[in-house]
């Protein structure tokens, strides 16, 4: 840790899965007064990070101590017959590898956001592989840069400035050696950024994906226009895609979300590597949440397969669409939820929340948010990469460590500890 | 935690101390293998059966983002393939690319104590320090790699030998690594070009650097430190029917290498079975004409000492292909007509055009696969020095590590490759020698081949790969007496036995019996810290740091792999490297 006086030196902003490296950040006393180089999020999320805390174990509302809340969340576990732990993702990876064990020895469905946001990038992967790409490579050699259902400028506001438009090895003028493109069904305020905004009709990324194949392959259509884009546009791109010396195609929810979901990746997948036969491309999902990357990550280790894991034979089994958390809840199957570092109360479907509503839940988090309102226990957190260290995985698989800046509130302990004490605790009501 | 032991009338094969089945007991204390053991010893009969030190893989793909990718995109290759919990041990999954803790215990069940993973992308070491806390139960090994890292060409490039010699030095004190990994040494840099090389002397985009000098430039640091493992060298060519002869071009450059004086062994060939493919007499390089090039490479082997070599042998069946080889993994994508899942994983200034993994199926019937499967085979069995070889499926390229039995027995009986002659396509017959090899491996020869030899050629035979007083207590008790047993007439006993070792003890831990895993350990890392003179190392700190700050996109001080990972894991070996001039 480079430490000069109460500064802190290369500290890794856990906001987005940019995990941006090089924030400085001012203690004074207990207060973190200043976040140098973050962007507006990283700043809230360094500066603010004492609002809107969860300080004190509740029971039904009441305050506890931290014991007698894992007491309770330990009797819930221990008597439920199908538990589901859900979250994980803008946590650190010791405190997944925790959960992991603790669905293990509970027989538990346990699943990360990835099934609510880029799980069908998984599913498409599974069908035709992964091209990725890296970030440094992507500074050092693209001349062709596409974001495609992705609106980095809200919601990965350095990727841009700081990873893209940068000079590299071989690229020494990221204005006029580099071209940005952005395809979107909307003009969004990333549009303003890039060199060139195509916008397609709602709900055609398929149909245009699979024509740009078709012209790459070098196949004539008899048609005028795709998604609302001339045919005659859309052969300059594909020949552009095919003589750029190193694309790149980062993709959002725009595309994981929209109609074609898994079959949208497939595609795109398959647009990359044809391209590869004639040149050298890559892709990579913008990654949402700090470390959802290191969720699929540490679940792949230990378990196998990167999120939907049922351990309830005493090995973990694997089935998105059955051990997804919105689907188990849609059917009213967990009897208990435990809930570490997610807000699925206010991002689950009606019929989901509906389920929470009316079973027991464990709440793990630094911060209140909607789900604590409706959890039975509620435990607070520390902050990864603020207040505990850990480790955390990029979104081109790049793994990071984090480090603490300032000690949490008194009495607040990180999640990974947390679950530590109920794994200690059940494995003696357990046995 | 470890016990007193004393293993009482095993028949022992420990070749290094020159004991080729000798009735004996061992005695264990406090995890090393003792002169006599105290008093309170455990005494364990093994009623004649056979005694080995614990194997030792030094090529076995277990750890690492390909391997997560691996899983991600083909978790069809696991499902069937569960590995339940006990209260004991974690569970997880045991098809061809296992999870992390069933690794270790698979590894375990088969008797082998020391695995090394040899390809580690420097820059995401701490992935793997996270991971290796949660595969049990072996000594680890990590071989970052250097061969088409930008930094390395810096100094290839200016012929900086010296500076060349300080960054592996660096990486490997500040990530952990035990050795140097090349592979397709200015091929993988290419593909960012959508390029590769073949030839010792091609062009490497944007650098003034060849396959060759950076071969040997790398294979020259690697002396020049005394690192106690030669360069581990996966050549360019793999996999094209005929790079026998390019294999051995490669060697022949590497050996201007100047070695250290500790060892003969400038280079560790890699998976010889990818690199030494012949072709028929008169024939293309190409798939149709290929035949097997064991006889050839056998001969060379013979003839020349500065490298030592494992197999990398193709079992049959689904494999996962997965090298740093990218342009290598694009082909064997496009020669599935770009039908299979391709990955390509680029690695941040160290690897620019990406690692590969291809899911593969070796088949029988296949004439190129069987010649492939033959050549390998040939080679072990027509090479007169073994102790410069050891056996190997390149897990999972190959095959799983899980087929080392079936590996074992065509090497140990005439009677198992006659009954795979005859499922096999006749090409493996027609375009090798193996149907009028004779020779079958002692169990002595297996001693060798997968304890002795690896830990010799990894440089850790001070402690592994042997029996004798000081050793690590690593031991594997196969369930058969050797003195009653005919394996060479019995390969379906073969498969049994060293499938399912009856004890594996780690560092003088039970860790496993009759195959079946009932203690959970945690593994060990062994490192090599190289000592600089004080000149060069603040030279490379000071050369590093304007380096990488430039070229990757993470900090400087965010690149080594923190204390907190390693320090309950790791075994730093201190070497004395202070004579590289800066
Ligand atoms: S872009 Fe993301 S990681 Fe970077 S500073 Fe902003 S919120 Fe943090
Ligand atoms: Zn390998």
């Amino acid at each position: 840790m480079t430490e000069v006086g109460n500064t802190f030196k290369d500290i890794v902003c856990t906001f987005c899965g940019c995990l941006c490296d090089d924030i400085i950040i001012e203690v004074d006393g207990e207060k973190i007064v200043k976040n140098t180089n973050g962007c507006a999020i990283s700043k809230e999320r360094f500066v603010g990070h004492m609002e809107n805390r969860c300080l004190q174990p509740t029971v039904k509302g009441n305050p506890v101590t931290l014991e007698k809340a894992i007491q309770r969340a330990v009797e819930i576990i221990a008597s439920s017959k199908r538990l589901l732990i859900y979250g994980l993702s803008s946590t650190e990876n010791d405190a997944q590898r925790e959960a992991y064990r603790l669905a293990e020895i509970t027989g538990s469905v346990v699943d990360n956001t990835t099934s609510v946001c880029h799980g069908p990038t998984i599913l498409g992967a599974q069908e035709s592989g992964e091209t990725t790409a890296a970030l440094a490579e992507v500074r050092h050699r693209a001349d062709l840069v596409i974001y495609w259902g992705a609106n980095p400028a809200a919601a990965h506001p350095r990727h841009i400035p700081h990873y893209i438009r940068q000079p590299g090895e071989y690229i020494k003028d990221p204005k006029k050696d580099r071209q940005i493109w952005l395809v979107d069904v909307r003009e969004t305020t990333t549009t303003r950024m890039v060199d060139r905004f195509l916008k397609i009709n709602p709900a055609t990324d398929l149909e245009v994906i699979q024509t740009l194949r078709a012209l790459i392959r070098g196949t004539k259509l008899d048609v005028t226009e795709v998604g609302g884009i001339d045919i005659k546009e859309l052969e300059e791109i594909a020949t552009a895609m095919k003589t750029a010396k190193y694309g790149v195609l980062f993709f959002g929810l725009g595309l994981t979300q929209s109609w074609g979901r898994h079959r949208n990746i497939d595609a795109a997948i398959r647009l990359i590597q044809d391209l590869n036969a004639h040149t050298k491309w890559g892709l990579m999902p913008m990654r949402g949440h700090y470390n959802v990357s290191g969720a699929n990550k540490t679940s792949t280790w230990v378990t196998g397969y990167p999120y939907a894991i049922d351990f309830a034979r005493g090995y973990p089994r694997f089935s998105p669409g059955e051990y997804t958390a919105v689907d188990m809840l849609a059917r009213g199957e967990p009897d208990a939820m435990l809930n570490i570092a997610a807000d699925p109360v206010a991002h689950f479907p009606r019929a989901a929340v509906a389920h929470l509503a009316s079973i027991p839940v464990i709440n793990i988090d630094p911060k209140f948010n909607m789900t604590s309102q409706l959890a039975e226990v509620n435990i607070p957190a520390a902050i990864a990469g603020i207040e505990c260290d850990g480790a955390a995985t990029r979104m081109d698989g790049l793994p990071l460590y984090l480090k603490k800046v300032i000690d949490p509130p008194d009495g607040v302990i990180p999640d990974r500890d947390i679950l530590r004490m109920m794994i200690k605790s059940l494995e003696k009501v357990m046995k | 935690m470890a016990e007193h032991l004393i293993l009482k009338n095993g028949v022992v094969f420990d070749p290094m101390n020159g004991i080729d089945g000798e009735v004996m007991d061992i005695c264990i204390s406090d995890g090393k293998i003792v002169e006599k053991a105290p008093a309170n010893a455990k005494a364990v009969d093994l009623k004649g059966n056979a005694v080995m030190a614990g194997g030792v893989d030094p090529h076995s793909h277990i750890i690492g983002s390909k391997l997560n990718v691996a899983r991600v995109t083909s978790p069809e290759v696991n499902r069937h393939h569960p590995y339940p919990a006990t209260s004991k041990t974690r569970s997880g999954v045991a098809g061809i690319i296992p999870s992390s803790f069933a690794t270790g215990f698979l590894y375990s069940a088969m008797g082998y104590t020391t695995v090394v993973e040899p390809a580690l992308p420097a820059t995401k070491a701490l992935g793997s320090w996270e991971e290796i806390e949660d595969i049990p139960g072996l000594d680890i090994g990590l071989l970052p790699l250097f061969c088409n890292s930008m930094i390395t060409f810096k100094y290839v490039e200016e012929g900086d030998i010296g500076g060349l010699a300080a960054y592996i030095a660096w990486t490997l004190k500040k990530v952990g690594g035990l050795g140097v990994k090349v592979v397709n040494p200015g091929g993988t840099y290419a593909w960012a070009y959508g390029k590769n090389v073949c030839g010792l002397d091609d062009e490497v985009p944007e650098w003034d650097v060849t396959p060759r000098s950076i071969m040997t430039g790398i294979a020259q640091a690697v002396q020049d430190l005394g690192l106690p493992h030669q360069m581990h060298f996966h050549p360019t060519n793999l996999g094209r029917p005929g790079n026998v002869h390019t294999t051995m071009q490669q060697l022949d450059a590497i050996k201007s290498v100047k070695p250290s004086g500790k060892k003969k062994e400038v280079v560790h060939l890699t998976h010889m079975a990818f690199d030494c493919l012949g072709v028929v007499e008169e024939g293309m390089a190409n798939w149709k004409d290929v035949a097997s090039g064991g006889l050839i490479f056998a001969d060379y082997y013979n003839k020349n000492k500065h490298f030592t070599t494992d197999l990398g042998q193709i079992t049959f069946g689904q494999s996962m292909t997965m090298t740093g080889d990218g342009p290598f993994q694009h082909s064997l994508y496009l020669l599935t007509g770009g039908k299979a899942k391709w990955s390509n994983i680029p690695v941040d200034v160290e690897l620019p055009g990406g690692a590969g993994i291809v899911p593969f199926t070796f088949e029988p019937k296949s004439p190129a696969n069987a010649v492939q499967w033959v050549g390998s085979l040939e080679f072990a069995l027509s090479i007169k020095d073994l102790w410069r070889l050891f056996l190997s499926t390149d897990h999972p390229n190959g095959g799983p590590f899980l087929k080392y039995p079936l590996l074992i027995s065509w090497l140990m009986s005439k009677r198992q490759r006659d009954i795979w002659l005859e499922m096999v396509h006749k090409f493996a017959v027609e375009r090798s020698t193996i149907a009028n090899i004779e020779r079958e491996y002692s169990l002595n020869d297996i001693a060798i081949t997968t304890r002795a030899a690896p830990a010799k050629i990894l440089g850790m035979d001070k402690t592994k790969g042997h029996l004798g007083v000081g050793a690590d207590a690593d031991v594997a008790v196969y369930g058969f007496n050797p003195e009653k047993t005919d394996l060479g007439k019995n390969p379906d006993l073969i498969l049994k036995h060293f499938a399912q070792a009856q004890f594996t003890f780690k560092g003088g831990v039970q860790v496993s019996k009759n195959g079946i895993v009932a203690k959970q350990i945690h593994s060990r890392v062994h490192t090599t810290h190289p000592k600089l003179n004080e000149a060069l190392s603040a030279r490379i700190d000071r050369e590093l740091e304007e380096m990488m700050s430039k070229w990757f996109s993470h900090s400087f001080s965010n690149y080594p792999v923190p204390a907190r990972y390693r320090e309950h894991l790791e075994i730093p070996r201190v070497i004395d490297s202070t004579s590289v001039q800066a």
